[in-house]
């Protein structure tokens, strides 16, 4: 374990795991919203042609 | 391994599931611009999640697990040059930002604003190329991971990924990058859990320690098999090497800035500062994108050498399926099932759809006389995604990769990254760049990877020599064009 390479990849590895599981549910919850606005959005457009 | 009902329920509903999200946005969709950008209305969050989902596809998992096993942990480092790329990008904006306020709705609609008309005719053409010999064998790699992880027959396969490509097929010619961000979100949702779960259970099976002991014996010889690569350090001799990573820094550059189903979320965004915070907060997604598929593989390797070797039929590409499929309990199988086909399929629709644009907007468009009506617009490129989905069937299914499906994917894109990079930094930032130097770039940029695909089998020419030669050429080409012509107008 003194090779710093392997450190570098095991505090990469369980910092992917953390951040994945992070941004599932922070992204998950406000892209619900963005999806909701982006909907709003596209009724409230009276354009029929764009 | 054998699917459970309780496996393919949780697949049936994933599946059932999408459709109908993607089904729904279809009556949201009133002309081209809502098909092909959204109607620029995507926040930044949306962002996030349908760039990681549509650049986290079941080939990738494929090839970077194939990078894990051949290399160890240290063939995760393109990921992290790929991060550093991207969090650059976003911070400073470069050419993502001139390129959001330009209006365009593809990079080479750019080009005919800033050169002529049959440059942007030329690049569309280079970038539809690269970017469908790309896509190739996007359906082969997701269909070898299902049979080999579930067990499912191999003459399934073409059945199984033709399936799947009809699905993907409906809701994106029907709904365009409405339902592809719709369900890139559902996509990303369950990937992320598949990921994440997998990721564990491997960690667990294997054991954090003994995947280190383990490499390191194999690097020294003393397992059932050799590990011809060091597997932590990149910059040792026998892994990638200074060269191949220069190579690949300037790639994942050039792609961060160029590669058109990326370009395509920054040309959504709402503005450009959407487009910035969505490069910085998916940098790091991508560490995770090499290195969390990259421990699955390495993690397979030591499997397999504990085993004695790989048995027979099992190549680099399909130890890991393999793998996944003996330690997966019955019940989380179909999550994870599912979690692979959200990104083969979140994959395959956000590329279709950009092709598909750039040839209804680049190639055909621009050789009209006169502009079709909205309505025969929007069936062409409907019609295009159809026809992208059955080049892909026939193409994708029948060709047989020639070697490491990395190098493939990385030599195809490059046949217009380097070429359509260097068009967009000069046209953006170098007023003496001229319609000329754009030509010699676009012809001189292809000449590296295509010789590398036509005769790199032959002549061992390393990928990265062909790669950094295409950006090295296209330059030359620029530069030497633009100043074989006098400067009469004011560059803008």
């Amino acid at each position: 374990m003194q090779d710093p390479f392997i450190l570098f990849w095991a505090g990469l590895i369980l910092a992917s795991i953390v951040w994945y599981g992070v941004l599932v549910f922070y992204v998950g919850i406000k892209a619900g919203r963005d999806i909701k606005t982006m909907i709003k959005s596209l009724k409230d457009d009276p354009s029929q042609d764009r | 391994m054998t699917l459970t009902l309780f496996d393919w329920i949780i697949i049936v509903v994933y599946l059932a599931g999408c459709l109908i999200a993607g089904l729904a946005m279809r009556r949201y969709v009133r002309g081209v611009e809502d098909f092909a950008v959204a109607g620029r209305e995507m926040n930044v969050n949306l962002g996030i999640a349908s760039l990681a989902a549509t650049e986290m596809g079941l080939v990738t998992i494929m090839y970077t697990a194939q990078l894990g096993f051949e290399k160890g942990l240290a063939g995760a480092s393109i990921g992290v040059l790929m991060a550093a790329a991207f969090w650059i990008v976003g911070r400073t904006g470069f050419i993502i930002g001139p390129l959001r306020n330009a209006g365009v709705m593809t990079i080479p609609e750019l080009f005919e604003k800033r050169f002529h008309r049959r440059v942007r005719w030329l690049a569309g053409l280079f970038v539809v190329l690269g970017g469908l010999l790309n896509m190739g064998i996007f359906l082969r790699l997701g269909g070898e991971f299902l049979v080999w992880a579930t067990g499912i027959p191999p003459s399934w396969l073409e059945w199984v990924m033709t399936v799947l490509l009809g699905l993907v097929l409906l809701y994106t010619a029907l709904g365009g990058m409405l339902s592809v961000l719709v369900t890139d979100y559902l996509q990303f949702l369950v990937m992320g859990v598949g990921i994440v779960i997998t990721s564990i259970l491997v960690l667990i099976n294997v054991g954090g320690l003994d995947l280190i002991t383990s490499l390191q014996n194999a690097w020294a010889g003393h397992a059932g098999m050799k590990l011809n690569s060091h597997p932590f350090n990149p910059f040792d001799g026998s892994s990638l090497g200074w060269g191949y990573l220069l190579w690949m820094l300037v790639l994942q550059v050039a792609a961060a800035t160029t590669w058109q189903t990326v370009i395509s979320r920054v040309l959504a965004a709402k503005d450009v500062d959407t487009a910035k915070q969505m490069y910085r907060r998916t940098s790091f997604y991508f560490v995770g994108r090499f290195l969390l598929p990259g421990l699955w593989g390495a993690a397979a390797f030591v499997y397999f050498a504990n085993q004695g070797g790989l048995p027979e039929g099992t190549t680099t590409l399909t130890a890991m399926p393999q793998y996944l499929g003996t330690i997966l309990p019955i019940g989380l199988l179909g999550l994870v099932i599912a979690a692979m086909l959200a990104a083969e399929m979140s994959t395959d629709s956000g590329y279709l759809l950009t092709w598909a644009t750039v040839i209804y907007n680049d190639l055909i468009t621009p050789c009209l006389r006169q502009p079709l009506s909205p309505r025969g617009r929007l069936l062409l490129t409907r019609l295009l995604v159809l026809g992208i989905g059955v080049f892909l069937l026939f193409y994708g299914l029948w060709y047989e990769l020639p070697g490491n499906a990395w190098d493939y994917l990385a030599v195809t894109g490059n046949i217009y990254l380097a070429s359509v990079f260097t068009l967009l930094v000069a046209g953006l930032y170098w007023p003496r760049a001229n319609a000329r130097g754009a030509y010699c770039a676009l012809i001189m940029g292809a000449i590296g990877p295509i010789t590398f695909l036509l005769i790199g089998k032959t002549y061992s020419i390393p990928p990265e020599v062909a790669g950094a030669a295409a950006f090295g050429l296209a330059a030359l080409g620029m530069i030497f064009g633009s100043l074989s012509k006098p400067s009469t107008v004011n560059a803008t």
